[in-house]
């Protein structure tokens, strides 16, 4: 039994029903990143397999294109 | 005849080129009996890590439907243009029309600022409130630098 309580995790893009991640869309990509730039695992944040896969994709789309850093150690 | 999605950076100092370049490349397309689907020019963008010791880079977007051989064509002229600084392409399932998220974002800020200050702007140097608008709408990639 864990001591805490702690707030249910759920996948926002099977609750949305998302048809697709786009890696353009920085506003989602950036809530699933880390401060230093890396993707957050979804046993942390409760994405469903099918989409943190699509995220992870996008994610390193956006990176390749210079939209999101790779690391906050840049420069 | 598939559907690709196109996204090309240009060098800043190059940005004036950006419409020929433009008009070059759905020439080359739509000669070869492609079709452009979605044009978008974002314009101005920070980069959200330098390339090239670079940190500011003129964004073109394109969904475009080709065939094999003008897709090839369009990847070596990008190769082999300096002002193209990177490209990329990707498979897409079907033609994509609607507004992308960058680009709404962007036009949404439009919408935030004030009109007629931007309307003097224009006539001298356009290139001048896009840069920071673009700066505006990317306050993470800032501070990530």
């Amino acid at each position: 039994m864990s001591r805490f309580f702690r707030r249910r995790k759920f996948c926002r893009f099977s609750a949305e029903g998302a048809a697709a991640i786009d890696y353009k869309d920085l506003e989602t990509l950036k809530g699933y990143v880390t401060e230093t730039g890396k993707i957050v695992p979804s046993r942390i944040t409760g994405t469903k397999a099918k989409y943190q896969r699509q995220l992870s994709t996008a994610i390193k789309r956006a990176r390749y294109v210079a939209l999101l850093p790779y690391t906050d150690a840049h420069k | 005849m598939r559907h690709y999605e196109v996204v090309f950076l240009v060098h800043p100092d190059q940005s004036e080129q950006v419409a020929s370049m433009i008009e070059r490349y759905t020439g080359s397309i739509t000669e070869a009996g492609g079709a452009i689907h979605r044009l978008e020019d974002w314009g101005r963008r920070h980069l959200a890590y330098p390339i090239q010791k670079i940190h500011k880079a003129h964004y073109v977007l394109m969904n475009i439907e080709c065939d094999n051989e003008t897709l090839a064509e369009l990847n070596n002229t990008f190769r082999f243009n300096d002002a193209v600084i990177r490209s990329m392409v990707i498979r897409t399932k079907d033609a994509v029309t609607e507004m992308s998220p960058i680009k709404a974002a962007e036009s949404r800020q439009d919408r935030r600022d004030e009109r007629p200050a931007r309307r003097e702007d224009e006539a001298s140097a356009p290139a001048a409130p896009a840069a920071t608008e673009t700066e505006e709408a990317a306050p993470a990639a800032d501070s990530a630098e």
